[in-house]
């Protein structure tokens, strides 16, 4: 590599490294339990954002559930302590499980996060994903971009499409070249084994750009693989970071923002990516919401057919009205999209129609 | 007879056995941890000392257990042990009197104690601080050894409405007897372990407090007197590395995340560094081509290495962790190496003329991590220079005290990955999901859809 361009790279990431350093608005936990990490503003906090989508009112919904999300990294990433990794939260939850009765504040640390996120998902459904969880958030803005084009792509029941092929190729460029300077100058780690995930995300996004059609329900079963790998590096003590995990640090992560850009990234070629095919947390809040008290349902007496609850769902969870509560985030913009209000929101206290 | 370095309490560079041919140093996971289900607070958040006693290689390092404990490194036993009533938060310091090897302790039970070094005979222990009712534990600090004077440090307080006092002390005691020299009070606050140098002739001990208050304390007449403070901007956490010679410096980092270099004389600022995040224990001083070189270790994952005259950037090298421990300088078949902890539960050794990492080893996560970063100093790896026997030090929270050699085979040596094993596992996890996982989930078929199953 020549040498002004290893410099130039180096100044990148001295200023990146800087910015991730300090990234934190305060030094330590706001409020913390006195001489621990525990820091209660977390599960205050995420409390808070479970509750919203909850109270806001119908009009505008998208415009606060934008907000919310947005208002989700920014407390996570700028002033609490507590990692919203999909993958940590697996960790913690198992970590938090073995130290009850032994530490029970450590206990209570751990298990805070990924137990409120359980327990609100068990009532409420899996609001957390469409609502609050930063990686599907980063996903959506950066889906954006391409939004229009794959609405039309998969209207057209995904075709084979080269400007699409170009997009990945490029991203695949990115991800080759960003490991090659940081295996010249980093040292890696167990900890560092998202960066594969990564790369798994883009040989799906490459092999998906001929067969979505086929093969995009069946790919979605890697998530449980992907959970028991995470479950199983848990139990065996590795601490494997999530991608965005860097943003929830004080300190450069930058096998965590690699992983990060490329969860971005490839969310241009695929809505929600890593939502569909790798996220465990969604497999786990998958299982966990399926008796909750609150389901999407659907008229078929006032739908019209319009296509339009298919055409806005980013995980495609939604098919001409038919909803999938395996594959549902919760977003609601079938709901607020339906011009005939055939898709609502219903509430069932009694525990019927589990799983469907 | 070689003893660890007194230059700097949390910076103990290696203890040197220059025989042509030394003794075997395997490794050791030593630990008192029984097969219970409460673990009882074995971990070792002190920084060892390492001396060679009769002629064998020992080890002394205190813990959570309220025990200090003597390692025998060559023959892999454990020599001896004294149970005090608090924990040991500070490595130890080996010096001698009349030609025998003491150890010099101090414990949270507010005192300090001299055992022989070689079956830990009890020479004397002092109190430091007289108890009241409601004192909670004190911070002793590690020692210093200085000609017939052991000078320590101290932070006590009592938090009753009656008797609400905290104060940071300085003691000087007779090394033979333990009897009180003096002491000064050098903050309201705690206090970090004492260093020292020869100032023009007059021996100085410097003290920083945690609120950042560095004092030079001039201990060569009979009474202590205070040459000069400098304020850090920052709370300080470690103790000030000293480069003795014609132009003595002090080095201290602070949480403010920078690395102040002082002149001992004066006290006045000569240079200073920033790194990304606190700089919370102690630097280390070495020497690379003729040149004192000062490394440094950050929570910014970062080992910084400076040039100690004008605080020129040599190299620094990312972890995988907060680098919590301090440095401690050593040199491996003749070119100088360095071993830091890290947070990433691995203590690494060095290349100390461009960073890059010679070896690693896993050395375990925390079992205790209810105490905030920052609150304490964790403990730092030091090092028995020994030729091909060299071997790595270190207490770990996982409550086990590791020897590990440096050369052979080590069963916790780290597989951090290279340049080349990276793609290889990159290529394998391609294969692997291509050629294994895809078909299966493929073959597996299509989920049914809700429309079906209505």
């Amino acid at each position: 590599m020549p040498e002004w361009l290893s410099n130039l790279l180096s100044s990148v990431e001295d200023f990146i490294a800087s910015l991730s350093s300090n990234i934190k608005l305060v030094d330590k936990a706001l409020m913390g339990l006195e001489g621990s990490y525990v820091e209660l503003l977390t599960i205050l906090a995420l409390g808070l954002l479970a509750v919203i989508p909850l109270i806001v009112p119908r009009k505008r919904r998208q415009f606060y559930r934008r907000l919310n999300q947005i208002f989700g990294i920014c407390i996570f990433v700028f002033v609490v302590f507590t990692c919203l990794g999909v993958f940590g939260m697996i960790r913690n939850l198992f970590r938090g499980l073995s130290e009850i009765g032994r530490e029970n504040i450590v206990a209570l640390y751990y298990c805070s996060v990924p137990a409120t996120i359980i327990v609100t998902s068990m009532i409420f459904g899996p609001m957390f994903c469409g609502w609050i969880c930063p990686t599907g958030a980063l996903q959506e803005f950066t889906g954006m971009l391409t939004g229009k084009w794959n609405r039309r792509r998969k209207r057209e029941g995904w075709r084979f499409s080269r400007g699409m092929l170009v997009l990945v190729l490029l991203v695949c460029g990115v991800f080759i070249a960003w490991m090659a300077y940081l295996s010249a100058n980093r040292v890696f780690f167990v900890e560092d084994a998202s960066i594969y995930w990564s790369e798994v995300l883009l040989i799906i996004c490459l092999l998906l750009l001929w067969r979505m059609k086929a093969w995009d329900k069946r790919l979605r079963r890697l998530r449980i693989l992907s959970f028991f790998i995470i479950v199983a590096a848990a139990i065996a003590g590795m601490q494997i970071t999530s991608p965005v995990h860097f943003g929830f640090s004080k300190v450069y992560d930058p096998a965590s923002l690699l992983s990060t850009v490329m969860v971005g990234l490839a969310a241009l070629a695929i809505p929600q990516v890593w939502c569909r095919y790798l996220c465990p947390w969604r497999e786990a809040i998958s299982f966990a919401s399926r008796c909750s008290t609150r389901k999407l349902e659907t008229d078929f007496d006032k739908c019209i057919e319009c296509g339009k609850c298919t055409d806005v769902c980013n995980v495609e969870a939604v098919k001409d009205g038919h909803i999938d509560p395996k594959e549902c985030h919760m977003c609601l913009k079938c709901v607020d999209i339906c011009p005939v209000d055939a898709i609502e929101l219903k509430e069932n206290w009694k525990g019927k129609g589990c799983g469907t | 007879m070689a003893f660890a370095s007194k230059q700097c309490p949390e910076c103990r560079a290696a203890c040197v056995i220059d025989d042509e041919q030394p003794p075997k140093i395997r490794e050791w996971h030593f630990t008192r941890l029984q097969k219970r289900k409460f673990k009882y607070g074995f971990p070792v958040w002190a920084s060892p000392a390492i001396a060679i006693v009769e002629g064998s290689p020992m080890a002394f390092f205190g813990g959570y257990d309220n025990t200090l404990h003597a390692l025998d490194l060559a023959a892999k036993q454990e020599r001896w042990f004294k149970v005090t009533n608090g924990p040991i938060t500070a490595p130890p310091a080996v010096g001698s009197v009349e030609d025998i090897p003491v150890v010099f302790f101090g414990s949270s039970d507010r005192s300090v104690y001299a055992h022989l070094a070689y079956d830990g005979t009890l020479l004397w222990s002092r109190e430091l601080v007289e108890p009241t009712p409601t004192i909670g534990q004190s911070i002793v600090c590690a020692p210093l050894v200085q000609g017939d004077t052991l000078y320590v440090t101290c932070f006590s307080y009592d938090r009753s409405f009656a008797r609400n006092d905290q104060r940071g002390w300085l003691f000087a005691l007779k090394k033979d007897t333990g009897r009180l020299l003096w002491k000064v009070e050098v903050s309201q606050g705690p206090v970090s372990s004492p260093t020292g140098a020869y100032v023009d002739g007059k021996y100085t001990v410097f003290v920083a407090a945690r609120k950042g208050l560095l004092s030079a304390i001039d201990v060569s007449q009979t009474e202590p007197a205070r040459l000069w403070e400098f304020q850090m901007p920052h709370e300080v956490m470690g103790s000030p590395a000293v480069l003795e010679g014609d132009r003595p410096m002090l080095f201290l980092g602070s949480k403010f995340g920078n690395i102040i270099a002082l002149d001992a004389r004066t006290g006045e600022r000569i240079w200073k560094r920033m790194a990304g995040n606190w700089i919370d224990n102690t630097a280390c001083i070495g020497e690379i081509g003729g040149e004192p070189v000062v490394f440094v270790g950050s929570h910014d994952y970062n080992v910084y290495a400076f040039k100690a005259i004008d605080g020129e950037f040599i190299w620094r090298r990312h972890l995988g962790g907060e680098v919590f421990s301090a440095p401690a300088f050593f040199y491996l078949e003749g070119e100088p190496a360095l071993t830091v902890a890290s947070l990433d539960n691995h203590t690494y050794v060095l290349n100390a003329t461009d960073g890059k990492v010679t070896t690693s080893y896993y050395t375990g996560k925390p079992i205790w991590d209810t105490i905030s970063k920052g609150d304490v100093l964790w403990g730092s790896p030091a090092v028995l220079q020994a030729g091909r026997q060299t071997a790595v030090l270190t207490g770990s929270y996982n409550g086990h005290f590791y020897v590990l050699p440096v050369y052979g085979k080590s069963e916790l040596r780290a597989k951090v990955r290279s340049a080349s094993s990276l793609w290889i596992w990159l290529i394998v996890v391609a294969g692997v999901f291509l050629l294994v996982v895809l078909p299966i989930v493929i073959i597996l078929g299509p989920v049914k859809s809700p429309e079906k199953r209505s």
